[in-house]
This record gives C-alpha cells, structure tokens and sequence, in this order.
C-alpha cells in the first residue's frame, strides 16, 4: 500500500515534493537554534579558558569542595525524594487502580494536574501551611505537638522533600498505574492454590513482576527532582546549595573572574547526570515492557 | 470478608492520601485569609492582588506568550509529527529520540546556553522566550501527537484522499486536518499550560512574566503572596480540570456515535 502511495505521490510534483521532508524543516531549525545550539556553546565554554585556550580549569574547580558538595545535597535531595515518593505511590497506585472506573479517572485527572502544580506558588502554599506560623503547625501544637521544636524545618532538605512529594506522588501515580493493569487476578489464585500466602504472593510475584516498572518510575522522579528549580529556589533562597540554585546566582553575576565558565562546567555536570539517569530509565523501561 | 477488609484498607488509603493533599491547600487558604495585626479573616489580601497594576500587565505577557508558543508548536510540531506518520517512518526513531532530549537536559542548563548563545537581537526581544517554551515543551506535545496519531488510520485516509483525486491542499485541509484536530488541541493546550507557568529560564533570562512577577510581588506582602500563589494555584487546577472533563466528556460522546462513524468510513472506503 505504501508503494501505491510513492506511486500516487511520484505522479503528483508538488505532493510529492513537498512530502520529501519539507514538514520537518521548520521543527529541525526550531531545535537546532534554540536548543542544540545553546547546549553546544556550554559544553565549549566549560572547555574555554579565554582568548581562544581551552582547558580543563572551570571542571578542576567544580571537583572542588563546595561543587561537589552541591552534587552531592542535589543527589540526596532527587534520591531521598524519589524514593518516597515512589513507595508511596506506588502503593496508592496500588490500591486505586481495582477502583470503579468513575473514581479512578478522577483520580486520574487529579493526578495529571496535581502532578503539573509546581513552581514558585506551590513553595508559598507549603510556607502557609507548614512555615513557623503555619496552619497545619499551629494545628500540630495545639495538640501538644511541636514540630519545630524537635528539629523540623520547612526550609531545608526534609522540607523540600514534603514540598516534591506533593507533585511527585501524583507523578508516580500518572506512570506506574499503567504497569499495574498487566496484573492478572489468575496469578494471584494460582499462587494461592500452590499454597502461598498473601506476604509470599507480594514477595515472590508481585513485587518481582513491578520492579522493573517501579525502577522506570522512581528514576524519571529522580530526574524530576534533580533538575526542579522554581520550589527550591523560592522555599529556601538558596540556603540549601542544590546545583542549580548554585548555577542560578552564578548567571545573576555573583561570579569572580576566575569562575567564568564555572556555571557553564556545573550545567554540564548537570547534562551528564540526568543523561545517566535517564539511560537507566530507558533501560528499565525496556526491561519492564519484557 | 477479605475482600471487604481490602475495601476497607483501600478507603483508607485512599482517604489518607486525600488528606495529604487537602490539609496543605486547605491550611494555605486560610493563611491568605488572614490579615495583617490578628484582626479576623477577610478578602483583603486578595483585594490586594488585584489593586496591583502589574498584575494584569504580567498576566497579559504570559498569555501572550503561551500562544505564541502554542501558535510555533502548530507549525513546528505537528507538521513533523504528521509527516512523520505518513511518510517519514525511516525518521521516525530519530526524531523520537531527539523529542526526549529537552527532558534530559535541566531547563537551568539550557538557561546559561541560552544566555551565551544567542545573538543579542534575539535577546532583546521577548519573544525569544516562545521559541524556548516551545523546545521545553517537546517532549510532551511530540509525544501527545505522536500517541494520538498512532489511534488514527490517518495514511489509509489519506491514500483514499488521492486515489480519489484530491490535490494536496485539499487533502491537508479537508482530510488530514480535521482527522488529527483533537490531536492537535491536547498539543496546543500542553503547549499553552507549560509555557504560562515556566518560571526557571525566563527568570534566568531576566524576563518579568506572570510567574516571576509572582516572586517578586510577594517580597514585600507575606500574606498577599499567598494569597497570590492559591489564586494562581486554584486558577490553574479549575482550569485544567475544566477542560479535561470537556475532553473526557467529548471522547464518551465520540464512542456513543462511533459506529456511525465506521459506517461513514465504509462508505469513504
């Protein structure tokens, strides 16, 4: 059939020409100007040391103390908060997705919107709530439980762990319910007429069977977090030195003369890392369709 | 009894997670009900927002912008899905590749390229944030297209268009184009919302939109901030609940007429 239509279109001049990739072009230049473009000018800037030299100076800064240390806070912060987002949604997930059909799209719906709500409004949302004098705060010591009196603060890395999971769990919920509709309910009476019980059932089939999905999942909300700016930036002001919170005040020019290029090294370390991460998330994606 | 001590278990759950979402908005709002030296809840911090003057000008940029995005993503985008769909299957790998890309490279990166990369022109103009909204967006209106196409026999209709003698104008507008419309709206709609609320790059690119403006509003007013971040917080959900229901409510009517619809293209065929 697709002959017939080279055929068809090798007859009609315009059609066919037109069809040869024409459409493509306006989407390529997009793409290449307004992204390959910039991405190449960091990886040369990282690599430029001024008047045409290159070298690896802005890279042998950023293995410094403090750089690495701001990989190091990113890294906990996208870890810490993907995997509890990821267990906790995925046990959501779990026990949503056998739910009427009415309830689940809502949910559903609820989690493709809640799942979008980032940003700087959403850091202010959590400071009313969960700030000094927030609501649920108060609430909290009006009970006789004050938070901030055994070490909690919204401003720091457990703080913008809760602040993600508010968008992060949704996230899970939206790309892990798929994976549980290859469940089949035989499996579970077929374990359960050689004997297993339900904790034998989670741990020899179920959790085996999710892993690989589970794996997916949790990796893209790393990658989710790790490059997370907006929230970060608003809730904690830069007092918790996330990568790029760090590449953030460098850009607005609270640089020496000798960290030139050291935000263009950071947003290449960045580049790096989430390219990692999302390899795995593509690897264990393929090992999930398996 | 299990099953009902599952149910149990799953309301449960489910309420639980509820509560985790509810709690914060709820608390949220009456925090921007309060106002300033304990005087009892009242509207005034949300009066506040809108005796701002530039709270309609940066709501107006942010508008402005998002359709211009969406108006790039309509000839950038959906042009090359479709073709790729039609007759550029040997691309398609790659350009699905390449559609992933803007997701694994962080906007902040992109930000410090662009600053450097771009020739000042393009920097002085506002409108160079669209064409960055629209890469940034990619990855999800590529891959929105791309699943809606795939449900479509959109080559089918298109060899039946030819055979049939119509010229390529025509096929593209009275075939392709109304084939692919809900496609395209869920593109578009993806477009608009992820550029209205980006926030990473146009602050580091030293633009004022709505979103930054929001940052910068709430330096001087604890309580008008966030009164502002649950206007524009709640604005966004009854939006996006808005028209997904609208969508939803749409597919069901398209099923409940669907066999008319086959009939229809049995006739075509």
């Amino acid at each position: 059939m697709s002959q017939q239509v080279q055929a068809t279109a090798r007859k009609g001049g315009g059609f066919a020409l037109i069809m040869k990739g024409l459409p493509l072009a306006p989407f390529s230049a997009i793409f290449l100007f307004f992204f390959c473009w910039p991405i190449f000018q960091i990886f040369r800037n990282s690599l430029s040391e001024g008047k045409g030299h290159y070298g690896l100076s802005a890279y042998r800064l950023m293995f410094t103390k403090p750089y690495m240390h701001a990989f190091s806070v990113s890294l906990q912060l996208s870890f810490f908060s993907a995997l509890s987002a990821g267990i906790i949604g995925a046990i959501v997930a779990f026990y949503v997705y056998r739910a009427s059909s009415g309830l689940r799209s809502g949910i559903a719906m609820l989690s493709g919107v809640l799942a979008n709500s980032g940003g700087v409004p959403l850091a202010f949302m959590f400071i009313a709530a969960f700030g000094a004098q927030g609501g649920i705060v108060t609430m909290l010591k009006k009970l006789g439980f004050d938070i901030y009196a055994h070490g909690f603060t919204l401003y720091s890395l457990t703080g913008l762990i809760l602040v993600y999971s508010f968008f992060q769990i949704p996230l899970m919920l939206l790309v892990f319910t798929p994976a549980l509709q290859g469940l089949r309910n035989e499996w579970h009476e077929a374990s359960n007429s050689l004997g297993a019980g339900n904790f034998q059932f989670i741990r020899w089939v179920l959790i085996p069977v999710l892993f690989p999905a589970f794996l997916a999942s949790t990796l893209l909300l790393f990658a989710s977090a790790f490059s997370a700016f907006a929230t970060a930036r608003a809730l904690t002001g830069g007092s918790v030195g996330l990568v790029p919170l760090v590449i953030g005040s460098l850009i607005d020019g609270n640089i020496t003369t000798n960290q030139a290029n050291l935000g263009d090294a950071l947003a290449v370390g960045m580049v790096v890392v989430s390219a990692v991460v999302m390899g795995f998330y593509g690897f264990s994606l393929k090992w999930a369709r398996r | 009894m299990k099953t009902r001590a599952l149910n149990y278990l799953r309301y449960a759950v489910l309420a639980l997670g509820l509560m985790f979402f509810i709690l914060p908005v709820a608390s949220a709002i009456e925090f921007s009900l309060r106002s300033y030296g304990n005087k009892g809840h009242n509207l005034s911090n949300y009066q506040w927002i809108f005796q701002q003057d530039d709270f309609f000008t940066n709501l107006g940029i942010s508008l402005k912008l998002a359709i211009v995005a969406a108006l790039l993503t309509l000839i950038t985008v959906v042009p090359a899905v479709t073709f790729l769909h039609l007759e550029g299957a040997r691309y398609k790998r790659v350009f699905e590749f390449l559609a992933i890309l803007p997701l694994v490279v962080p906007v902040v990166s992109l930000a410090i390229g662009a600053q450097k990369a771009m020739p000042t022109f393009i920097q002085n103009s506002q409108y160079e944030l669209a064409f960055f909204y629209v890469v940034i967006a990619i990855p999800y209106t590529f891959q929105s297209l791309n699943v809606g196409l795939s449900s479509i026999p959109l080559k089918t209709l298109v060899e039946a268009s030819r055979s049939l003698g119509a010229s390529f104008t025509r096929t593209v507008l009275s075939v392709i184009i109304p084939a692919i419309r809900g496609s395209i709206n869920s593109a578009l709609f993806l477009a608009i919302t992820l550029s209205f609320g980006e926030f990473t790059l146009t602050s580091l690119l030293h633009w004022e939109t709505f979103p930054v403006w929001i940052t910068r509003a709430s330096q001087g007013n604890v309580l008008g901030s966030i009164a502002l971040s649950m206007f524009s917080l709640i604005g966004a959900w009854v939006l996006l609940i808005g028209v997904q229901t609208a969508q939803n409510w749409k597919g069901i009517k398209l099923k409940k007429s669907a066999p008319e619809i086959s009939k229809e293209e049995e006739v075509l065929v």
